[in-house]
């Protein structure tokens, strides 16, 4: 029964991750005046670069070779531990929201390691402004975590889901998700997902030297990653419809609110990156820095004003 | 005319002063011409630029072994809407001169061409590395002298590499960047020296995809020519190709009809407002401004419509001839034509409002690249860069061609000299332009479209400016037997401002520079002549 969920659970990352791309894309067009790619492309992005041989740098050692793997089952085990159409998540039981974070680290030093590998410039300017963007991140989302985590007493993510009321703490913790949501998923104001320009670049720059099917497992990575970030987003503040059971009629309902939510959650940050611009550099960590005083701040309402 | 008499008698009394007796004089119409040795080139140069605040409007290398048994030297200074030439006599036995370099910056780039190009050295030039050919092309062989045969293929040789500047110190990173980029655009190397994200130093090494233009023109009848002056670059073909038929009209003397004349500045006025629109959207590009982009790209569309509508193509190619314009506008196509730049223009305005008001934007843009006021005048900074940090320079007004004598130009100066400048001024100048499209719409004067160009009178020099939407474009032009052309030389308004960008980046960030590139949005097709 766990096997088949499991299996269950990673298929439907694979599938939507790529998907939910998709649909950002599309709607960051329509917003734009344009027509822009169908909501598929992700998807025949991925499957093109899969079937493509991969040039690799003559400098390049095996920590290159190695790395997409590693980044991309990293973010395929995180997908199998956050709650997405069901409460209790099938690798739940391996580890807590600690481990989680620590997955998309280790993730992300993998990707650092392979883009310093070549010793490009741009890979290293990449891994320079993207370690730098989540020495921030990490604390804030750890914040606004134990912020939701002090109350119930767990770190567990079953333990973690909300009941869908809302106290001062999960309303800021709330606000910090959101930005780190923006800041891990390299999107408009921190970084830009769709420039063709390599000296703006952080998250793309680390992946310049790729090509082929390396490549295309770093995109679907990404992907799976921006599904992790906001499935658990979803699970941890809009927990209404999700399945306590796996019982087939309470599945049914887990997974349409969950495409819903995921759907309007693509949505909202598409409307951030076209109401926005891409900030100056130096002042992402004010961005960031504020995310990180938010979660400070939740933790602190849970004693002031109470769970 | 009285003004240009008193130039006239202030330049000679000043040069005989600063440079002897030697100077010898001839003048014709709108142009003076001084001849000088050699050796007191830079002096009197000087002189002009210094005592006539007159900014350098072109330089030409010419090789007239033949006829003379010398190579040729003219700087172009424009001196209140006049042409005051430079000229010296080099012996081919001792192909050196002194540079003017030190003491007039702005000509730092032509002399470099001029000795990769002719073999001419400028002595005591303060870079004199290679500037148009690159490393492959072998030692001694020389373009635009006339014993060299373009049909024959020159040997790449692996010739010693491009010394570039290089910073040393704790902390210093290279960046290289290009010439080959991510993005679909033109070749173009740069190179940051950067402590983390600051810039210190950039140099960029341009000229990647030579063309040859100017020697294919050479011996080519002027109505062929032409149709090499459209093409020189795709962005502002229109504005090339008046340039260089009103230098041929300049040596024909004929005179445009008044129809013809308003016609190219309607057209001049298309070519700039799409460019000026299409501009602005790709410096919201530069910030990852999708909205921004996509809504100048659809006007700029909008416009380049109209365009095709009116003259059968969207980059108005075909539309002038030596002596006048091709193409008519009917009563159709001039409702369609006012109808279309009306609503365009007010869709423009909620265009121009909607950046200004978005603050992320702004933020951006305000004090990033900045170019001091002196830099521009110093290294002769033109068009909307010009325009941005002060300097108030602008063809239409200062040498009147076409129909602009006839209107109202109205020319936006700022002064702070960064990208926001630079923006801004596109858009104070596209509505200007809206205004002037629809005052030449109104007051079309009627009669012929050409008038009909005789044989050109050979070894006689013309100049011919226009303002492109990048800054003026002069183009220096001497006829050869038998109405062929003998020398071309195009001077775009990229030309002049290339070097600049180099002084707008240091002290910005690294991912600032796309965003500064793209408000001086300069053409690479234009240096790769």
């Amino acid at each position: 029964m766990n096997l088949t969920l499991l299996l269950a659970n990673l298929v439907l990352a694979l599938a939507v991750a790529p998907l939910l791309n998709g649909v950002i894309k599309k709607s960051k067009a329509g917003w734009q005046n344009r027509c822009g790619p169908g909501v598929l492309q992700p998807w025949f992005d991925i499957w093109k670069y899969l079937g493509r041989e991969s040039v690799v740098s003559e400098h390049a050692s095996w920590l290159f070779r190695l790395a997409p793997y590693v980044y991309f089952g990293a973010h395929l085990a995180a997908a199998g531990m956050v709650p997405m159409v069901l409460v209790g998540s099938p690798l739940a039981g391996m580890g807590d929201v600690i481990v989680l974070v620590g997955l998309l680290a280790l993730a992300r030093f993998a990707l650092a390691l392979a883009a310093l590998d070549t010793a490009s410039n741009f890979g290293g300017m990449g891994t320079s402004r993207e370690l730098a963007f989540a020495s921030l991140v990490e604390p804030a989302l750890f914040l606004a975590l134990f912020s939701l985590a002090i109350p119930v007493g767990s770190t567990a993510l079953g333990a973690l889901v909300g009941d869908g009321g809302v106290t001062v703490a999960r309303l800021l913790a709330l606000g910090v998700f959101f930005i780190v949501a923006v800041a891990e998923t390299g999107r408009i104001p921190v970084d830009n997902p769709d420039t063709h320009l390599e000296l703006t670049m952080a998250h793309e720059g680390m992946l310049l030297e790729y090509s082929g099917r390396p490549l295309g497992l770093l995109l679907w990575g990404t992907h799976i990653k921006q599904l992790v970030i906001l499935s658990l987003l979803a699970a941890l503040f809009f927990p209404w419809g999700i399945a306590s059971d796996p019982s087939a009629a309470s599945l049914a309902v887990g997974m349409l609110t969950y495409l819903a939510k995921l759907g309007l959650l693509g949505l909202a940050l598409a409307l951030v990156e076209t109401t926005n611009v891409k900030m100056r550099i130096f002042r992402v960590p004010d961005l960031l820095g504020a995310a990180s005083l938010l979660g400070l701040l939740a933790i602190t309402s849970i004693y002031v004003v109470g769970g | 005319m009285i003004v240009v008499e008193e130039v006239r008698n202030e330049l000679f009394a000043g040069l005989r002063h600063a440079v002897g007796e030697a100077a010898l004089r001839r003048e014709s119409g709108r142009e003076v011409s001084i001849t000088v040795p050699v050796d007191r080139l830079a002096d009197a140069c000087a002189f002009v630029k210094g005592n006539l605040a007159a900014p350098l409007a072109t330089m030409v290398g010419l090789d007239d072994r033949e006829q003379a048994g010398v190579f040729r030297l003219v700087y172009v200074f424009s001196v209140d809407g006049k042409w005051v030439s430079v000229e010296t006599e080099i012996d081919p036995a001792r192909p050196r001169f002194p540079s003017a370099t030190p003491r007039v910056p702005a000509a730092h780039w032509y002399e470099r061409e001029v000795q990769d190009m002719l073999g001419l050295i400028p002595d005591g030039h303060p870079d004199p590395r290679r500037l148009v050919l690159h490393d492959d092309w072998p030692e001694g062989v020389y373009p635009l002298r006339k014993d060299f045969d373009p049909t024959v293929p020159v040997p790449r040789v692996d010739g010693p590499r491009h010394r570039f500047h290089h910073l040393h110190g704790e902390g210093i990173v290279e960046i290289p960047v290009g010439p080959i980029h991510a993005g679909v655009i033109e070749p173009g190397h740069f190179r940051f020296a950067a402590v983390g994200e600051v810039v210190l130093h950039l140099e960029t090494r341009l000229f990647y995809t030579h063309r040859g233009i100017e020697k294919l023109a050479e011996g080519k009848r002027f109505d062929r020519v032409l149709q090499i002056a459209e093409r020189v670059c795709g962005a502002c073909s229109l504005s090339h190709a008046v340039a260089y038929c009103q230098a041929v009209e300049a040596i024909a003397g004929v005179v445009v009809p008044p129809r013809a004349a308003a016609l190219r500045s309607f057209f001049l006025e298309l070519e700039r407002l799409y460019n000026h629109v299409g501009d602005l959207g790709n410096i919201c590009a530069g910030v990852g401004f999708a909205v921004g982009t996509s809504q100048g790209g659809r006007l700029k569309e909008e416009i380049q419509r109209l365009n095709e509508r009116l003259t059968g193509h969207r980059f108005l190619r075909g539309v002038c001839r030596v002596g006048g314009v091709r193409r008519d506008l009917d009563a159709v196509h001039l409702r369609d034509a006012a109808q279309t730049l009306q609503k365009v223009e007010a869709e423009f305005r909620r265009f121009v409002d909607l950046l200004l008001a978005t603050d992320s934007l702004m933020d951006r843009m305000i004090g990033t690249g900045a170019v001091p006021f002196e830099a521009a005048r110093d290294l002769g900074a033109v068009g909307v860069a010009a325009r941005a940090s002060g300097l108030d320079r602008d063809a239409r007004r200062d040498h009147p061609y076409a129909g602009y004598d006839q209107l109202h130009i109205n020319v936006p100066v700022r002064t702070e000299g960064d990208v926001r400048a630079r923006a801004q001024v596109r858009m104070d100048e596209s509505f200007a332009s809206f205004a002037l499209a629809s005052e030449v719409l109104r007051s079309l004067p009627s009669g012929p479209l050409f008038t009909e160009v005789g044989d050109l009178p050979p070894y006689r020099i013309g100049i011919g400016v226009t303002e492109s939407p990048r800054g003026e474009n002069v183009h220096w032009v001497r006829t050869g037997p038998a109405g062929s052309i003998d020398r071309y030389r195009i001077r775009s308004a990229s030309y002049c401002n290339w070097p600049i960008v180099a002084l707008a980046v240091p002290g910005n960030m690294v991912p600032d520079f796309p965003l500064i590139n793209k408000s001086f949005e300069l053409c690479y097709s234009c240096l790769d002549r």
